[in-house]
């Protein structure tokens, strides 16, 4: 009666399945250190993704599967190669590089006009905010044009992968937001 | 599924392969499920793999989905299924593009995968890296060449090997690291005591890092030769590779310096007897390959003890190892058998070894061990037993035979029974009945004496012979031959038999063979008869019979009762063209139709060779066939044949008079080709002889020079090719300056030189320099001087700087000589004494070598030097007797005049004595060749 139960319940929630979630974003934006803030909770030495990290991660009863996909110019035309069944995008956006800003939202914008992207929710960070001359959230999502999406449940949040802040509230908003949606 | 199919479907050798699209189908669903399913996906790849390992392949945009969904297999820890994971990825690394999308997840594994899939992880990132990102694995690769894991240690060594052309300057970081993995001997993790698990390590990492150490330091000589001395301490190579790529190693060393070969004789003598089998092999082919570059340098001793370890290996339970040590023996039975006739008792008893490869392999070698002594004893032998063994093998033998034939023309006799027999009574297919008639055919033409018993017997062999294409190449002999021999109308009878007989291609080559019987001089009697045998058969029921017959009567008919020449050309033909220059010449023709063809091609253009020049040639070339092995064998002991592999042919080293003539061929019918398209040279009419390119520079030298002498009726064209190594330098204005050496004998008129223009890096050109000579015959050296004026390279343009003056600047080279042999072809003779006895004018000159040169130096050098064609195989001068008698025989180039010349040799303690006999039509040449033979 307990296996029935706990099956039962497991379909309820869904931790069977596994959530595929994209980290996406210009190169040298956090992405990787942000992956393994929320698989070990270090801060990691990283350097430039050729490719893309896969990590497994358990968070509140669900298993995430988090992909980091590099960021470079050269790589991202691959991203699509990892577009299907994914719940969630993360969107890293570097707020001290403002010079960058429209080149990251064309490639934000890009990517979201994919079809097997339709569904999936967005959640942004402006990380990097323990950097002098950071954005804010505010400030970046201006720059994004997030305004503009329709039929998406999107936020955006302030971060810093470095200290830690930010990063599971966004995460947080992002599981509420799936468990409505898609379970 | 009944038990059939599904064994069917499970059998690696079924030909039954899983269908390609279902594969795939299945593969782009599966792995790109969530949540992977591991022991399915590995099923799947394994499938995909055996696809692929059966030479299947997939389109380039499917190997890409496959190679991306597969990445995505990277989400799931599973150690086995990573292992197929990275099995996937080396074989797909080859269809699929953007495969560097693995890069980051493979790296990662490297760093915090487990033992089993770390070595796998760290082999993939050879097909993963590039150029760019191979920098970012450096910290990764040198951590795991220092791993206590061999099998860690070994994966990064590997991929750093082949990582080196990749980026050079990443594995260098390394160096330290690789030198410490050769002597650390790596045990497996062995904490559990769980010895079954884990084997004893074969320290494999010693030899992978050996590799790598070599390519790293290869054009460091010194660093070579300290790394050799380190290693080869204290027995530390654990490992059998390992020691075998040591012994490469020095073998490398001393090619490029052979003084060095001393230094290594006592470690070579205790590697003889190393226990592992492959280290003694690879000595002994060391040891042996070297004896035949450099015989002085190697002691007497230290070759015996090698032939005796091979000796010893031959009788080795190893059947890889005694096929090892019989193939070096049969490698240096085709350059001195005499040394290896020691081994005779193993080799006779490996005749009957039950792997066919080896007895295949000892009866050649013990062929080519064959003097005249034994020679009839061996042909015994083998007849005992051709008759049980398969087509392929008894092809090799008769090859060998054959070899055996050239070499040996006075054995002729028992030869030809041996093939007659054979040919007769043995069952066999075509390939092998045809490579008997051709040994038959080398025979007749090199050996005189033969002819008519070898006749005789294709005779009655063609009356009943299975096979089209024999008949007609034994027709076409007893044409060639018959009308010659003593008694023309024997053959006759059998050659019209086979009109009579046989279908219509046999009857057309007959005809053909027929009509050359109507001229001969052996037997005028038979003329009438050839009529009115070719009238009857004008009436053949073949119109290609028939088109021949009446031909071949109106030819006769012009060319007996109007004399006229080009008839009889065509009836026998007196000389031969050309071939490669012919094809040459005629698709230039084609190709550059001027005048839609209204100009007929110019066959005096080109080279024509009489009979005798052409068997001279020929047998040259079948007797290098055996020396074309040899180089491969002194090139494939050489480690990364890549080193120093074209620059030999210019090195006067043994093979230099033999070294590919074909390729030689070519080359002087392009210079040739070259030459007489220049407008100064047209008027010097006809070339009558071009030399060798012979080298003038060291071929590392910032120039590289080449110098070919041509001679003409009056003049003397030298011509040199230069080559610009330099990178940032042209060069303008290019000549050569030629002062003869001996200047107040003006026996030489300069006429002209012909300069470069413009030499740009890695070029090459030539510049020629002509005169006019006033005598004959004119020997003479050239001391030469390169003049030009050097530019630098501007390197956006190519071109030099504008305004640039440049420097006027010099560059002496060696000098060039012309002596008699320049004059001179080589030329083929079947009985030597008795054409040496007939020619008139003699000269006879004693010379006295002071320097330490072996015989066949001395030998190889006269060959080279007086262009003649060694006869009755005395070109190989034998290595245990101090004596040698040289037998030369050539032409000369201007007039015809035949020249032989008969060279002894005695080799004492004091130096080489050299006694030269010389005969000749034309007493001027004779008595040059024989006093200008050691200049």
């Amino acid at each position: 009666m307990g296996n029935i139960f706990s099956s039962m319940f497991d379909k309820l929630w869904g931790s069977n399945k596994e959530l595929r979630i994209l980290i996406l974003g210009l190169d040298g934006a956090g992405k990787t250190t942000i992956l393994y803030r929320l698989q070990i909770g270090e801060v990691v030495t990283t350097k430039p993704t050729i490719g893309f990290n896969v990590e497994t991660l358990s968070y509140k009863n669900l298993k995430l599967n988090v992909w980091d996909l590099g960021g470079q110019t050269s790589i991202r035309p691959y991203w699509r190669c990892y577009y299907a069944d994914t719940a969630a995008v993360i969107f890293v956006v570097d707020s001290t590089d403002k010079d960058r800003m429209s080149t990251a939202s064309k490639e934000l914008h890009l990517m979201l006009q994919e079809e097997e992207l339709q569904d999936a929710a967005l959640l942004v960070f402006a990380n990097k905010q323990d950097q002098p001359g950071a954005l804010s959230a505010s400030e970046v999502s201006k720059e994004l044009n997030l305004v503009e999406l329709k039929d998406r449940s999107w936020s955006i949040v302030a971060s810093s992968a470095i200290k830690g802040e930010g990063i599971t509230e966004g995460l947080d908003w992002l599981i509420d937001v799936i468990k409505e949606e898609q379970l | 599924m009944s038990a059939h199919t599904y064994k069917k479907f499970e059998n690696s050798t079924s030909g039954d392969l899983p269908d390609k699209m279902t594969i795939y189908q299945d593969c782009m669903n599966t792995f790109n499920e969530s949540p992977v399913n591991s022991k399915r996906c590995r099923l799947l790849i394994s499938r995909l793999l055996r696809l692929l390992a059966q030479g299947e392949t997939f389109p380039q945009n499917e190997a890409t989905a496959l190679f991306f969904s597969i990445s995505k297999l990277f989400q799931h820890q599973n150690d086995p299924l990573r292992q197929a994971v990275y099995l996937a990825i080396k074989e797909l690394s080859g269809i699929s593009e953007d495969v560097l999308m693995a890069t980051s997840s493979i790296m990662k594994d490297v760093q915090n995968g487990s033992d089993l899939i770390k070595p796998d992880a760290i082999r993939s990132l050879t097909y993963v890296l590039d150029e760019s990102t191979a920098f970012s694995a450096e910290r990764l690769l040198k951590s795991a060449v220092v791993s206590r894991h061999p099998s860690i240690s070994s994966a990064a060594l590997c991929t750093s090997y082949h990582l080196l052309p990749i980026s050079e300057v990443t594995i260098r970081r390394f160096t330290n690291e690789t030198q410490e993995a050769v002597l650390d001997l790596k045990q497996f993790p062995n904490q559990h005591g769980n010895s079954e698990y884990y084997p004893n390590s074969t320290y494999i990492s010693q030899y992978h890092a050996l590799g790598l150490l070599y390519q790293l330091k290869k054009t460091d000589k010194m660093a070579l030769l300290k790394l050799v001395r380190h290693f080869s301490e204290n027995n530390s190579m654990k490992n059998q590779l390992a020691k075998v790529e040591l012994v490469k190693i020095v073998n490398d060393l001393i090619y490029r310096d052979p003084q060095l070969f001393s230094q290594f004789r006592p470690l070579l003598s205790d590697w003889l007897s190393n226990k592992f089998e492959s280290v003694q092999l690879e000595t002994a082919k060391l040891i042996t390959s070297f004896a035949t570059r450099n015989s002085r340098l190697v002691a007497p001793e230290l070759y015996a003890a090698a032939i005796s370890a091979l000796q010893s290996l031959l009788t080795v339970p190893r059947v890889s190892s005694r096929f090892a040590a019989l193939r070096i023996l049969n490698r240096i039975s085709m350059v001195s058998p005499e040394k290896i006739v020691v081994c005779n008792p193993e080799l006779e008893s490996l005749i009957n070894d039950s792997n066919r490869n080896i007895s295949t392999y000892a009866i050649t070698t013990l062929l080519k061990t064959g003097t005249s002594k034994n020679i009839s004893s061996l042909i015994s032998t083998i007849t005992n037993f051709i008759h049980d063994v398969s087509d392929d093998f008894k092809i090799i033998i008769i090859d060998a035979v054959r070899t055996l034939s050239l070499n040996f023309p006075q054995e002729w006799k028992s030869i030809l029974n041996f093939l007659i027999d054979v040919l007769k009574n043995s069952e066999g297919g075509f390939k092998f009945k045809n490579s008997i008639v051709e040994a038959l055919i080398d025979i007749v033409s090199f050996v005189p004496q033969s002819k008519e018993l070898a006749l005789e017997n294709l005779c009655d062999f063609i009356e009943d012979c299975e096979f089209n294409e024999i008949l007609v190449r034994i027709l076409h002999l007893l044409g060639k031959e018959g009308p010659s021999a003593p008694n023309p109308s024997l053959y006759v009878r059998h050659i019209y038999n086979r009109v009579v007989l046989e279908n219509s291609i046999i009857r057309s080559a007959a005809v053909v063979a027929l009509s050359k019987f109507a001229l001969t001089k052996n037997d005028p009697t038979l003329y009438e008869s050839i009529i009115s045998l070719l009238k009857r058969i004008a009436n053949d029921k073949d119109d290609e019979v028939r088109d021949r017959a009446t031909i071949a009567l109106e030819f006769i008919d012009s060319a007996r009762n109007k004399d006229d020449v080009i008839a009889q050309n065509l009836i026998e033909s007196k000389y031969f063209y050309d071939i490669p220059s012919l094809e040459s010449k005629l698709s230039s023709y084609i190709s550059s139709n001027t005048d839609s063809f209204a100009t007929a091609f110019d066959v005096n253009q080109v080279r024509k060779f009489t009979e005798d020049e052409m068997k001279a040639i020929n047998l040259k070339r079948k007797q290098e066939q055996i020396f074309n092995q040899k180089s491969e064998t002194t090139l494939d002991t050489t480690p990364e044949a890549e080193s120093v592999p074209e620059k030999r042919a210019d090195a006067n080293s043994f093979a230099g008079p033999n070294l590919d003539d074909h390729q030689e061929d070519l080359l002087a019918t392009k210079y040739a080709d070259e030459l007489l398209s220049i407008e100064q040279i047209k008027p010097f009419g006809q070339l009558v002889n071009s030399s060798r390119a012979i080298s003038l520079t060291e071929p590392e030298a910032e120039f590289v020079v080449r110098g070919v002498k041509h001679l003409f009726k009056d003049n003397v064209v030298l011509q040199f090719n230069i080559t610009n190594t330099l990178t940032d330098i042209a060069l303008d204005n290019v000549s050569v300056v030629c002062t003869p050496e001996i200047s107040d004998e003006a026996e030489l008129e300069e006429l002209f030189t012909l300069q470069v223009d413009r030499l740009l890096p890695s070029e090459e050109a030539a510049c020629y320099v002509a005169f006019k000579k006033l005598d004959e015959i004119v020997m003479e050296g050239f001391l030469n001087n390169l003049t030009f004026t050097t530019k630098e390279i501007n390197p956006d343009t190519n071109e030099p700087f504008d305004g640039d003056e440049g420097f006027q600047d010099e560059y002496e080279i060696d000098s060039i000589f012309l002596n008699a042999g320049d004059y001179v072809k080589s030329s083929f003779t079947g009985n030597f004494s008795a054409t040496f006895d007939e020619l008139p004018c003699e000269e006879v000159a004693v010379f006295n070598i002071q320097e330490d040169l072996s015989i066949q130096e001395v030998v190889d050098k006269i060959i080279l030097n007086s262009s003649c064609l060694p006869v009755e195989s005395t070109q190989f001068a034998p290595s245990d007797s101090n004596s040698h008698t040289l037998k030369l025989f050539g032409k000369s180039a201007l007039t015809g005049s035949k020249v032989a010349l008969q060279i002894k040799m005695i080799k004492s303690s004091k130096g080489l004595a050299l006694k030269v006999h010389g005969k000749g039509e034309d007493s001027l040449l004779c008595s040059d060749l024989v006093n200008g033979l050691m200049q």
